[in-house]
């Protein structure tokens, strides 16, 4: 890995935090629950990317298979939460 | 050489559409209009952060490529479903459209119940 390239993924990582803080912040002060749920959706995503950049950057894939397994299930949140909201039960 | 130039160029992207996707959670006014700020980081954030770890470890490790791409087709499918039902749900509990609202085509065919138990504003 030449140094540039680890620079990048650096650098990458840096801004991924700072866009996993907004989505915090947003599920912080967001007025509804629905807000939250958007933000929680959305902080899945980044925690998602977050954990590919780190698989770059420390040459490993150990952490790969929670990559896949968060996109399988990360939705079940809050599709429960959105039907808790529907119809205020869930099944 | 050429591929950690491909593997960055995916990187950067995926951080920008993320970024924005921040930017736009902190700056919209209600909540659907967050919901489309939010599909860019479900999509093609998350897609282009894993192609980049998909590429990147192509020569080394040809079946994690192949979990990779399974990972990006369950993202792309599961993801905006979820979105839509809390759109839908929103829409139901009578979240409110901001006031500049132009045109609400929706509201001759979903019957809305607001609710106060859920506490929005």
């Amino acid at each position: 890995m030449s140094a540039w390239f680890a620079t990048t993924t650096d650098v990458c990582l840096i801004f991924l935090f700072v866009s996993a803080m907004l989505c915090a912040y947003r599920l912080l002060i967001g007025p509804g629950a629905a807000d939250r749920a958007v933000a929680l959706d959305t902080l899945t995503s980044v925690v998602l990317g977050m954990i590919c950049l780190l698989c770059i950057r420390y040459a490993s894939t150990l952490y790969f298979d929670a990559v896949w397994i968060l996109t399988l299930v990360g939705f079940l949140g809050s599709t429960a939460i959105a039907k808790y909201l529907a119809r205020g039960r869930i099944f | 050489m050429l591929l950690e130039l491909v593997v960055a160029a995916a990187m950067l992207v995926g951080t920008f559409f993320m970024v924005v996707t921040g930017i736009g959670l902190m700056r919209f006014p209600d909540v659907y209009t967050r919901m489309h700020a939010s599909g860019k980081a479900g999509t093609v954030g998350v897609a282009m952060l894993i192609l980049a770890a998909t590429i990147h470890f192509a020569p080394t490790d040809p079946f994690l490529s192949v979990r990779g791409v399974l990972a990006i087709v369950f993202q792309l499918f599961t993801t905006p479903g979820a979105t839509y039902l809390l759109a839908h749900a929103s829409y139901v509990r009578s979240y409110p459209l901001h006031a500049r609202t132009e045109i609400d085509e929706l509201e001759q065919w979903l019957p809305t119940y607001p609710d106060d138990e859920f506490g929005h504003e």
